[in-house]
């Protein structure tokens, strides 16, 4: 038991899993609302994602408000 | 650590920081927006591509009210997002925090990732109203913001690390910090784009939008801290064997 925790724990005793589940909620998070232009409804319904740009009209207000670039 | 208990922490409290930054800029920041998507849609009046009648109107109060509604479902995702990655530096350097408690360890935190992350980039690329944006340099404009963001979090987690070895003379790695983001703003090209909306609302929408992200590291770092206090995931799990 102490074996395998020791690896799965970083030297400040937090859990690596624990880590890389929130350094993915950050990354996705901060794509879909500060730069998003399509790229993620793209995956389903191809290039005209990138005309609708769905993602970014709804985060838009957003995008501005919080300092991300914008029109 | 309690592993489950730790992330659901986090993500309670990230959430609940960005409603109320959603909140807050439904109430600060939304009638300057209103105010420079009138401006465009004057400029679309005068180059005859849209007729200023009651559809076009009706069209457009709609199509913005869906916009800000999208005001507060984006800010409990940028909230989380960001409370993420506060999350899990709070994790990392909690036991090399000042302060007695939990929450002043995370307001000290908030505090260091608003100025290094947040209010340093700002003052370099600042938020900008609908209008001043070419949406041909967007993509740009994006890599620059972000490299800054990168640049100066990265150079604060050095200077930090750099500290730990100093032992005394720890005011040497702020120093040092200091000169390395000087460079780092006076290097980093500008926002190629002009203004040509008018200051006084670039300005007023300026300090509404550092209000609101301020509010929002406030509140991160003071539910963060509260939470921790309460559910205490940091501590292990008592068996008994
Ligand atoms: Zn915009």
């Amino acid at each position: 038991m102490s074996q395998s925790r020791q690896i799965n724990v970083s030297k400040n005793g937090v859990p690596v899993i624990a880590i890389v589940v929130l350094a993915i909620i950050f990354a996705v998070g901060l794509f879909v609302v500060g730069f998003d232009q399509g790229h993620i409804f793209s995956l389903v319904y191809g290039e005209e994602a990138f005309q609708d740009m769905y993602i970014h009209e709804l985060t838009h207000d957003m995008r501005h408000a919080a300092g991300f670039p914008c029109h | 650590m309690k592993t489950f208990l730790f992330i659901l922490i986090v993500i309670a409290s990230g959430a609940s920081a960005g409603l109320i930054l959603g909140v807050a800029n439904l109430v600060f920041v939304e009638p300057s927006l209103d105010q420079a998507t009138g401006i465009e849609n004057q400029h679309l009046f005068a180059t005859g591509e849209e007729k200023d009648t009651p559809e076009f109107q009706i069209k457009y109060e709609g199509y913005r009210t869906w916009q800000k509604s999208g005001q507060m479902l984006a800010g409990g995702i940028l909230g989380i997002s960001i409370g993420s990655l506060f999350g899990i530096a709070f994790a990392l350097s909690r036991n090399a925090l000042p302060g007695k408690t939990d929450i002043k360890k995370a307001l000290v935190l908030a505090g260091i990732m608003w100025l290094t992350i947040y209010f340093i980039p700002f003052l370099k690329y600042p938020a900008n109203p609908p209008t001043v944006g070419d949406p041909e340099t967007v993509i740009l404009r994006g890599i620059l913001y972000l490299s800054f963001i990168t640049i100066s979090g990265f150079g604060a987690v050095g200077f930090y690390k750099l500290s730990q070895k100093l032992k005394t003379k720890k005011f040497i790695a702020i120093v040092g910090y200091v000169a390395f983001i000087v460079i780092a703003f006076i290097t980093m090209p500008e926002n190629p784009d002009q203004i040509t909306a008018p200051v006084d609302l670039v300005n007023h929408f300026r300090m509404m939008s550092a209000f609101t992200v301020s509010l929002y590291w406030l509140s991160l770092g003071l539910i963060l801290g509260s939470l921790w206090t309460h559910y205490k995931p940091h501590k292990e799990i008592t068996s008994f064997s």
